[in-house]
């Protein structure tokens, strides 16, 4: 399977940007009513859309290795822990496609629009969802990978098989990827289930595969990354166009 | 030709009532075995399901779920650390594909899993993902789930907003006063060996009005039924009669049925469902698809679906008068 990325943005939060508020008076989104985790998908979208064109139908793809987890931690502490009503955006921020549907409104976007997680391979099984919809649709596809680190942390690192000490930061990552070469900066190949002859298992957390590619293409190299898991094995091979 | 080759429905045979934490009582749909909101109790009724699949199906099958459901193992972390009573630290990855995941293990199935959330549309847009995955070769077939359970935070949430009716589902009904939710859990076997179903294809869009409905006038619905049609290279005379969302809440009915009076000149028969199993949310795709095949004739049936998120979904799928492949 093959694709080629036209554009990339990439965010790591190391704490020196406040988001809601760039978000605001920078590039004048609306971020009433939401939470961290959208906002920080609705920046790293703004970056996006600094790098390229989006068209109105353009397939957006939103996925996450543990999703919103700040919105259900404060909606479990506020209905079981302090006995409070469900407020009413919570509840809305609560479901998964919230999210998406607030970065398609910020970038214009009315097209689909699918949030999903895979435990398996995040990001992988994401490219590979996306190509199979467009080889249909014949459109381009913008995945969104986003991953928040909510406090207490031990809640995140409790959901993802890492160490107690484990340094984790936010991130997200955004890909406009297209059956069309033409204007392309990098060639993507990736692979479904190869059988695994190595016994140890290669698990990058949750969305990371993204992020490596982004920083592939800001160094212009070519990559090669592997996951394995369970004796399957899935390899990305980025190969830099520009 | 993508068909559908089986599928396992487990719904709620009657309407009874539940409680909330605040203490009002609601109308719903409940399965007659309580399925729990834990882990363990919404793996074993997938598992029920996914069972009915042939081995020698199974390593060419992906794995789709949709649901609405909140990730309760991300609950469970939750409780584990972030009050008083603390527990020792323990990781392990999990997620709410997890399911899906550990499914796939036990059943020798490909290691593509994915779990769609986008709302009432989920396992909708599962379907047409997974006919997508098995059109692009990527796999020879694809077991597609939706499951809904009872959950106190989607119904203090459907609560909040008052869009549940006090009563019971009357979709489309001139008196009708909101939706009933309801609980279920449902399977779909798609791939291409010969069935007398097929599922044609379809469209889904995110675009709305605001964030919890569409436009009165259904504007955004015309959208998808128009597209699903075309994509199907189908006319509206081709359409035999359309399985509405028809949640009997005041808005989304009247959107709904002025998108059919636009898109349909000649009003087509209409199905509606909600009012025999409740609203089952993130599983209503997969379960009413399943509850259209249990009884529907030979014929050609767009089944809508309309989600919060703006998320819209129209799926057409047709009985054939033969087994075709």
């Amino acid at each position: 399977m093959k694709l080629y990325l036209k554009a990339y943005s990439s965010f790591m939060d190391d704490g020196s940007i406040d988001i809601k508020k760039e978000l605001k008076q920078k590039y004048k989104v609306d971020t009433r009513r939401q939470d961290k985790f959208i906002h920080l998908a609705l920046y790293g979208g703004q970056l996006l859309k600094e790098t390229c064109d989006m068209r109105e139908d353009d397939e957006l793809f939103v996925t996450s290795g543990v999703g919103n987890a700040d919105i259900v931690q404060k909606t479990n502490t506020y209905m079981y822990k302090e006995n409070q009503p469900l407020k009413l955006f919570d509840f809305i921020n609560f479901l998964g496609n919230t999210t998406s549907y607030y970065v398609a409104k910020s970038l214009g976007m009315k097209g689909k629009n699918i949030f999903q997680i895979s435990d398996n391979f995040t990001y992988i099984n994401t490219l590979i969802s996306a190509y199979a919809s467009i080889m249909n649709s014949k459109k381009d596809a913008i995945i969104c990978s986003i991953d928040l680190l909510s406090e207490p942390s031990e809640v995140i690192k409790r959901v993802m098989g890492v160490d107690e000490k484990t340094e984790l930061k936010s991130c997200v990552n955004y890909q406009k990827l297209s059956l069309n070469p033409t204007g392309a900066i990098a060639e993507i190949e990736f692979s479904l289930d190869e059988q695994s002859t190595s016994k140890e298992e290669i698990k990058p957390f949750e969305t990371y595969a993204s992020y490596a590619i982004n920083c592939a293409l800001k160094d212009k190299k070519d990559l090669l990354h592997v996951e394995i898991m369970n004796n399957k094995k899935r390899t990305i091979k980025v190969k830099n166009l520009t | 030709m993508v068909n559908i080759l089986s599928y396992e429905l487990n719904y709620a045979k009657s309407l009874g009532k539940r409680t909330l934490d605040n203490g009002t009582k609601i109308p719903y749909f409940s399965l007659e075995k309580e399925i729990k909101q834990n882990q363990e109790d919404i793996y074993s009724a997938i598992k029920e399901v996914v069972s009915k699949v042939l081995p020698e199906q199974r390593k060419k099958t992906a794995l789709f779920v949709g649901t609405s459901l909140v990730d309760w193992y991300l609950v469970d972390a939750i409780n584990a650390c972030a009050y008083e009573k603390k527990e020792p630290y323990k990781s392990k990855k999990r997620s709410i594909d997890s399911y899906a995941k550990d499914l796939a293990i036990e059943f020798g199935l490909s290691s593509f899993t994915m779990t769609i959330n986008t709302a009432c549309t989920s396992s909708a847009n599962a379907l047409l993902e997974a006919k997508n995955l098995i059109n692009a070769g990527i796999v020879e077939y694809a077991i597609v789930v939706g499951i809904e359970v009872y959950s106190p935070v989607m119904s203090s949430g459907f609560a909040g907003m008052e869009l549940l009716s006090k009563t019971k589902p009357k979709p489309f009904a001139q008196d009708r006063d909101g939706l009933v939710l309801g609980e279920g859990v449902g399977a779909i076997l798609l791939g291409k060996d010969k069935s007398s179903w097929e599922l044609l294809g379809g469209f889904s869009n995110c675009n709305s009005q605001t964030i919890t409905s569409v436009s009165s006038s259904g504007e955004e619905c015309v959208e998808v039924m128009q597209k699903s049609l075309e994509n199907c290279a189908l006319h509206v005379k081709d359409i035999t009669a359309i399985k509405a969302h028809a949640t009997g809440s005041q808005a989304n009915d009247e959107a709904e049925m002025n998108a059919i009076k636009k898109v349909f000149k000649n009003e087509p028969k209409i199905m509606t469902f909600k009012q025999h199993i409740g609203h089952t949310i993130g599983a209503s795709g997969v379960l009413e698809i399943g509850y259209l095949m249990n009884s529907a004739s030979m014929g050609t049936y767009m089944c809508n679906y309309f989600g919060f998120g703006g998320n819209n979904t129209s799926i057409i799928v047709r009985r054939h008068d033969e087994i075709i492949s």
